[in-house]
């Protein structure tokens, strides 16, 4: 028996290791709380590089912008021009719908939700990981970040904040496998829950063949669980699938945000609220 | 010592160019996993418990760089460790296809390990895409390995002679 576990303690070792590992994966632990401290240490020795090549980043994207970029400028400038001209006709015709809005806001006493203070950071890496999609923010803890917030740009959702370091938060993005949260179609309402499916890809789950969802609908955030502020733009649906002997339709929707290029967002510091959730005492 | 500051290294910058320098411009199946590699050899090459001490800092960045729940991977790469010194004391001849089929199964081990866990947890991120990808990830990671496994492992010989 001793020279079963002399031969042998390398191979029981990593066993070990590996339970040890998918328990930690599957349930996280608390214990393990304690050894954040390493964690943060080991952050605390990649802080210059990351912030090295944020600040080249800045500066080639500065210069690009300043200079380079400005050869098709009066093209766009005239673009721009007649872009504004049809907006602005178009401002004038939804403005009855907005006083209208307004009016019947006040009339059911709406609410106004909580005010959301954001946060801008800048996008300093990657997950290079192939199983995960995640990107790291150069802001950690120190502004308040903390787990679960939200992180958007002006075109959508980015994710969610997973992990938070001093200097350095994580998100999870909104393609990862483990992402989900409730959504809707923008046009008819129709509920469902998204998920990440890798790429720039998400699925929507729990639509049923008679349910309406086209090609080109706008999905949003439905904020009903409180992952996400209500609204806000996951993506557009790119193909419906209703296949004949299944239950569901399959639905796929590309991100509204092109993860590989953004390179600032904004962290959503309030919490999401909760509309109709019991208060706990 | 020397060998703990040249695996140290190789993790700290390999994981400092491809997740803060390179990842918004190159894909992620042609950044080499460099932290993977520090503590693959030190498995292997790396005898007893400076073996050990020299895989914990790799096994440490990819932990941070990786967004997989919290320590599942430094433990999982620890795993690895142990793994890839059980492959080294009873199957590793130093030539180069044994180094790298000996790499090959290791990355695709510890592939399928995630893909499995995730497909359980009820996550399919994965698609054929996908796995080509993946397929070109270990072959990359694993080319690069072999010529700088045997190059460290001659210059570690010279140093020791």
């Amino acid at each position: 028996m001793g020279s079963f576990f002399r031969n042998w303690w390398r191979l029981l070792v990593t066993v070990a290791l590996l339970v040890a590992a998918i328990q930690v994966f599957v349930r996280p632990s608390s214990t393990l709380e304690r050894a954040e401290p390493v964690r943060a240490a080991g952050v605390v020795l990649f802080r210059p590089l990351y912030s090295a090549a944020d600040f080249l980043r800045g500066g080639l994207s500065g210069v690009w912008n300043r200079y380079v970029a400005l050869v098709g400028v009066s093209r766009e400038n005239e673009r721009l021009r007649k872009e504004v001209t049809e907006l602005r006709e178009s401002l004038h015709a939804t403005r009855d719908a907005v006083l209208e809005n307004r009016r019947l806001k006040e009339l059911l006493s709406y609410s106004q939700t909580v005010e959301r203070r954001t946060l801008g950071a800048r996008v300093v890496g990657h997950d290079v990981s192939p199983w995960f999609r995640a990107i790291f923010l150069g802001t950690g803890s120190e502004a308040g970040i903390e787990s679960g917030m939200s992180v958007i740009t002006p075109y959508g959702a980015v994710g969610r904040i997973h992990k938070v370091h001093p200097g350095l938060s994580e998100v999870l993005l909104v393609t990862d496998g483990r992402f989900a949260a409730d959504v809707m179609v923008e046009r008819s309402r129709v509920r469902a829950i998204a998920e990440g499916v890798g790429g720039n890809f998400c699925r929507l789950k729990y639509v049923s063949p008679t349910q309406d969802v086209a090609v080109g609908d706008r999905i949003v955030f439905s904020g009903f669980d409180g992952s996400m502020p209500k609204g806000v733009l996951l993506g557009t649906v790119v193909s419906v699938d209703r296949p004949k002997e299944s239950l569901f339709q399959k639905v796929k929707v590309q991100g509204a945000v092109n993860f590989q290029d953004a390179e600032e967002v904004m962290v959503i510091l309030s919490r999401p609220s909760v509309p109709f959730r019991a208060v706990k005492d | 010592m020397k060998q703990f500051l040249v695996l140290f290294s190789l993790a700290f910058l390999g994981a400092s160019l491809c997740v803060w320098w390179l990842s918004g411009f190159i894909p992620w199946f042609l950044l080499p996993d460099f932290p993977f590699l520090a503590v693959v050899y030190s498995g292997l090459f790396v005898p007893g418990v400076a073996g050990f001490l020299c895989a914990l800092p790799p096994a440490l960045f990819r932990e941070i760089t990786t967004s997989a729940p919290s320590w599942s991977m430094f433990l999982g790469s620890m795993a690895l460790y142990f793994a890839s010194r059980e492959i080294g004391r009873r199957f590793l001849l130093r030539n180069e296809p044994s180094l790298l089929s000996a790499v090959v199964s290791l990355l695709a081990a510890e592939s399928f390990s995630v893909v499995l866990l995730l497909s359980l947890s009820g996550a399919r991120p994965f698609s054929i895409l996908w796995g080509a990808q993946e397929a070109v990830r270990i072959a990359w990671t694993s080319l690069i390995a072999v010529p700088v496994f045997l190059d460290l492992s001659v210059r570690w010989r010279r140093v020791k002679e």
